[in-house]
């Protein structure tokens, strides 16, 4: 297990290698930069003598592989550079913003898991029935909403029509995620309910289950131990995908509750092309990935025994 | 018998799964309320802050952002000094009027000895928020820092030697600068006590009613009232400024009183606040929706497609019909409220029906009959190259394709945030609009050395008019105001009479208080926000 | 006796229920296809003098900003909106189910090659993607449908891989493999079949994630382009009239729910009847 863990931790290096340089170049591949862009925004033309200088303060003016070597001998001995557009060190900025982050994805898999997981079963045990089409119904609804839709409209609801919650978040605290998290958990709960319910359908028609109530087993039991079991595999896979792209930040979601989480410093940041942020926010994903998809593969082994880790297959 | 059986198997199902369901539903909702015991400490202090008498104000900004170049307050910094200036923290040597003519604030009164030379007078009794006395040398130094780091002032002062004596200040350029007062009106010559310093966030101490005390970028800067301030008393004692970046999200917050004023509001979102619950204050600036015809294109190197162009867009059908009214429908260069501005000049006229005649006549016909003209088997397609960030950008844009459609163009637009690079390929767009401020400093050389002239940087359409370099040059030299003046008109109606920029309309910005709010006036520079004068009932 | 006869009603039921389903879809993608003759009113054509007019007989759905009616708009919208999700839903569930099972069935190199590749994928930034290739392609939905494929397939690739390595380690496939069937053999009919309904289900549900990722894109200014009509990005353009103008949000909303639940009932007929 030990010698598995290190091996993928090993594969990281390439990726991020890849993953770096090939948003290096995508990013210049886009055009514009960080001084031209912070013109468009202000609406103040500057003149070509102050956009050179301000490119050769930042370094833009260099070839492009002499600047992402640069990057990458700075990251190389911890120093992962300073923002185009503030100023400010990259690193402890970054690093400022993940608390934020941390909360609201774990805050939206948790509302995810209470909704999806009792109404997906509920789903496929009355299938067919009203409380099934209900369900699914507003699983339609929760799916066929775009992300700043939701968010509009639970802030309308739940804090002008009946001013529960704040709309804009005041600070980083439980009350203040509870609107960014369900509007997260809508849109993931519409999908994984779905997914529930199908996985505990499979598994409800399959032998055992009227082997089980024949023997007299209580359904209740057969349900909790059996079926449930046998489905965590496929809902672990979603769930571990959606952390992953939770910590990657929620882009639109966060701009609408001014969540200060990495997904707006990203969207920012890549708007104004800072490259320093950008890469940072790189190498942040690439390294969430990684660890989201060796702790999935390894909670695998746990769930399902069957499943063997990649390193000792054949 | 079998159906019994079914039933009763259906009848424990649904037992436990009411009994799953109920006991998530209780997990969940007690989860909710701990969350919200645990906050509701804290929101009674603040209260209690409220009940102490102390005055509280919190105000909602769309462009407090880096983005915008607006990363913290330091007037040094980028655009740090609209933030500086907006908030009241800085203040300047020379303001704005309503008429946008300068006026002096810190200063006292200036003097142009002779063209390299400008003797500044300053106020007595002014005292930094860091305590220090604002006196010649504490000015000289913040504008010799203000030069040697923010390449723009540098560029616009030609700054040689700074000398200060007491209370008056002697300013010596390397080059004739006619505008160096209204360069002094600009946010970035804030003053500011250098020695004090700027903090790790870029709080900077000013002159101006309120004193920053910590700020996060992007997210809020937090104000006290200033108690020495020497013009007045703050009436408030503390102030939030909100960083809200998303229009709806401050459209919202407004409605549920969480804000108390709000600056970029979207449009569509004010009919929510046209009661007496709220109070708008807005007016034009010098904002401008403009397109820049390329010369050096097949298509708008013509003459006729030009006047076509100016004659074909419905400016106020856009303002009206799309904007909702807000924004004004422009002629020239400046809006109204500057003197050589507004109907100081004229431009074609919406007409559509004699601008298809102009082409008819030009030889651009539509032959085929498929509603698109061609000349000598070219056809008329408009490449319109526009960005997105300026929300007005590309409905202007929409807007535009159908008006001139109507008259046999087909538009093709090109939408994209990295039209800097295109626009320097002078072979890859037909006309170029954009949103620029066309006076930052009320002065109007500015706009035509940058985009009209020879050596004009963003003159990506190769323009040029003998004329109009004829009159740029005599405006670099002029000194007189009036003379100055009556070259801005000059100079607009040139490049109008030439078809050469076609402006579509002047920004209208607003700002939205909740009823009560006293002393929030809009700027024709949008550089004075929060002042002395604003309160809440 | 009686069981036999049970399943033969069952089926007949799930047959109709099918049926039901695949004319509605196939309702939709006419639609999609006859867009420009079912529009009572030309999409594109402007009109200030009823700007933001509110829905009425002459206007069902009302009209836009731009004073063109939604209606129009709408049906007009259905054909980039859903044949432009069909595309990338068809590329991302094919060809990264291809690409699961491959891993999963080969091992070894295979599977560590394409798993990193994968990984590059999922661990790249969409957004970063996304802006790189629209300013280097030029913008359009073709260009949003690549850029998202591009990031998408490995979610397929990664449930696919997990469902087949399930597969194989049952008794089941050994006794097959013992048997002497082909590697193609194998997988087309004992692999592909069982992980099929899986990847079906996720596939039609991602109609409307894809749906909501492509008016996102063009929230940005990526995707479809002006002043074309789809329907995610008529709702991000109207989204301050939510409270204020709410026809024009809602009438694109109906319409992607209605799409996203046809297409996910029509899936869900379709898996029952496919599902021995």
């Amino acid at each position: 297990m030990k010698r598995y863990i290190i091996r993928r931790l090993l594969s990281l290096i390439p990726v991020l290698f890849g993953i770096t340089f090939l948003s290096f170049a995508l990013m210049h591949a886009a055009g514009s930069d960080a001084v031209l862009q912070s013109m468009d925004a202000s609406g103040i033309t500057l003149s070509r003598e102050v956009i050179d200088a301000r490119r050769a303060e930042l370094g833009l003016d260099r070839p492009f592989l002499v600047q992402y070597f640069s990057w990458l001998g700075g990251v190389l001995t911890g120093d992962m550079g300073v923002s185009y557009v503030s100023g400010r060190d990259v690193f402890s900025t970054f690093i400022s913003k993940l608390p934020a982050t941390f909360l609201l994805a774990g805050a939206s898999i948790l509302l995810t898991v209470v909704i999806s997981l009792p109404l997906g079963i509920l789903s496929a045990v009355r299938q067919n029935r009203f409380t099934d089409w209900l369900i699914r119904g507003c699983s339609f609804v929760g799916n066929s909403l775009p992300n700043f839709f939701t968010a509009l409209l639970l802030i309308y609801l739940l804090a002008i029509c009946i001013p529960v919650f704040p709309v804009i978040s005041e600070g980083i605290g439980v009350r203040s995620a509870f609107l960014p998290a369900l509007t997260l958990a809508t849109a993931m709960s519409s999908r994984y309910l779905m997914q529930v319910r199908t996985a505990v359908l499979d598994e409800l028609g399959k032998d055992y289950v009227a082997g089980e109530r024949a023997r007299g087993i209580r359904f209740s039991a057969t349900l909790w131990k059996s079926v449930l079991r046998s489905c965590m595999t496929s809902l672990f896979t979603l769930l571990a995908l959606s952390v992953g792209s939770l910590l990657g930040g929620t882009a639109v979601v966060e701009s609408v509750f001014l969540w200060d989480g990495v997904g707006k410093l990203a969207v920012d940041a890549v708007n104004m092309r800072d490259y320093p942020v950008v890469q940072a926010y790189v190498v942040w994903t690439a390294l969430v990935y990684t660890a989201v998809n060796l702790i999935t593969d390894i909670s695998y082994h746990f769930l399902d025994p069957r499943i063997r880790l990649e390193g000792g297959r054949r | 018998m079998m159906k019994k059986e079914k039933n009763t198997g259906r009848k424990k199902r649904t037992a436990v799964l009411q009994r799953l369901v109920l006991g998530m539903t209780a997990g969940l909702l007690a989860g909710i309320f701990s969350g919200c015991t645990v906050r509701e400490g804290d929101s009674s202090t603040y209260q209690t802050g409220e009940e102490s008498s102390t005055k509280t104000f919190v105000f909602g900004d769309t462009t407090f952002n880096a983005e915008n170049g607006e990363a913290d307050i330091n007037p040094r910094h980028d655009n740090g000094g609209w933030a500086c200036i907006r908030y009241g923290v800085g203040e300047t040597l020379f303001r704005f009027t309503d008429q946008m003519e300068i006026e002096p604030w810190l200063a006292r009164s200036y003097e142009n000895t002779d063209e390299l030379t400008w003797k500044i007078t300053l106020r007595d009794g002014i005292t930094f928020t860091s305590g220090r006395n604002m006196d010649g040398e504490a000015v000289k130094e913040c504008l010799e820092a203000l030069v040697s780091e923010h390449d723009r002032a540098a560029g616009d002062l030609h700054i040689a030697e700074i000398t200060a004596e007491g209370m008056t200040l002697t300013i010596r350029t390397e080059i004739p600068v006619p505008t160096l007062i209204n360069a002094l009106a600009d946010p970035y010559a804030c003053i500011c006590d250098v020695r004090a310093g700027v903090t790790e966030d870029g709080i900077v101490q000013g002159t101006g009613p309120y004193r920053a005390v910590s700020l996060t970028p992007d997210t809020s800067l937090e104000l006290v009232k200033n108690e020495d301030y020497w013009n007045g008393e703050p009436k408030l004692d503390e102030i939030t400024v909100r960083t809200i970046t998303d229009g709806d999200t401050l459209t919202m917050a407004l409605q549920s009183g969480e804000i108390d004023a709000a600056y970029g509001i979207p449009y569509l979102s004010y009919p929510l606040f046209e009661n007496d619950g709220y109070t708008f204050t807005g007016c034009a600036t010098s904002r401008v929706f403009f397109g820049a015809m390329n010369f050096e294109s097949g298509i708008t190197g013509d003459p006729a497609v030009r006047k076509a162009i100016a004659m074909g867009i419905d400016k106020e059908g856009f303002v009206e019909g799309l904007l909702d009214g807000n924004g004004y429908a422009a002629t020239g260069v400046y809006p109204d409220s500057f003197a050589f501005g507004g109907d100081a000049v004229t431009a074609e006229g919406y007409d559509p029906d004699g601008a298809a005649q102009v082409l008819e006549d030009a030889g651009w016909t539509d032959e085929d009959g498929d509603g698109l003209r061609e000349k000598d088997g070219t056809p008329l397609v408009l490449r319109w190259l526009t960005y997105p960030s300026r929300q007005e950008l590309p409905l202007l844009a929409e807007a535009a394709q159908a008006m001139l459609g109507e008259i046999g163009f087909r538009v093709e637009i090109i939408n994209t945030a990295d039209h800097n690079r295109l626009r320097s390929d002078s072979s890859a767009w037909d006309i170029y609009v954009s949103a620029m401020v066309t006076a930052p400093t009320g002065d109007p050389e500015y706009f035509f050395t940058y985009h009209c002239l020879d050596s004009s940087d963003s003159n990506d359409g190769h323009y040029h008019s003998d004329r109009l370099e004829e009159l740029a040059e005599e405006m670099a030299r002029t000194f007189d105001v009036q003379r100055r003046e009556e070259l801005a008109v000059e100079m607009q109606q040139t490049i109008l009479d030439d078809n050469a920029y076609v402006f579509c309309s002047h920004l209208r910005m607003s700002m939205i208080a909740k009823a009560g709010v006293t002393g929030l006036t809009a700027h024709p520079c949008d550089y004075y926000e929060i002042t002395v004068d604003l309160d809440y009932e | 006796m009686r069981k036999l006869r049970r399943t033969r009603k069952q089926r007949r039921m799930r047959m109709q229920r099918l049926a039901v389903f695949s004319v509605l879809a196939g309702l939709l993608l006419l639609t999609a296809l006859f867009a420009e003759q079912l529009c009572p009113y030309d999409p594109y054509m402007q009109d200030y003098g009823s700007v933001l007019s509110a829905p009425s007989p002459a206007h069902p759905f009302g009209t836009d900003r731009f004073g063109r009616d939604m209606l129009s708009r709408v049906i007009a919208g259905a054909r980039t909106s859903i044949f432009s999700t069909l595309v990338l839903v068809g590329i991302i569930s094919v060809s990264g189910t291809a690409a699961g099972v491959l891993c999963a069935y080969f091992g070894k190199w295979t599977d560590a090659v394409v798993m990193r590749i994968a990984d590059v994928c999922l661990a790249f930034p969409g957004l970063v993607f996304a802006l790189a290739v629209s300013a280097v392609l030029g913008g359009g939905t073709g260009t949003a449908v690549i850029a998202l494929a591009a990031v998408s397939w490995p979610k397929y690739a990664r449930l696919a891989r997990s469902r087949t390595l399930e597969i194989m380690s049952s008794d089941y496939l050994a006794a097959a493999r013992l048997a002497g069937d082909a590697p193609g053999q194998m997988i087309v009919r004992h692999i592909l079949p069982n992980i099929a309904g899986q990847i079906l289900v996720t596939a039609v549900l991602d109609m409307g994630t894809m749906m909501m990722e492509l008016s996102a894109l063009s929230f940005l200014g990526l995707g479809a382009r002006i002043p074309t009509a789809e329907w995610g990005s008529m709702m991000s353009g109207g989204r301050s009239m939510l409270q204020t103008y709410p026809w024009v949000v809602l009438a694109p909303g109906s319409a992607i729910f209605v799409t996203v639940a046809v297409f996910n009932l029509f899936g869900d007929a379709l898996r029952d009847c496919l599902e021995p």
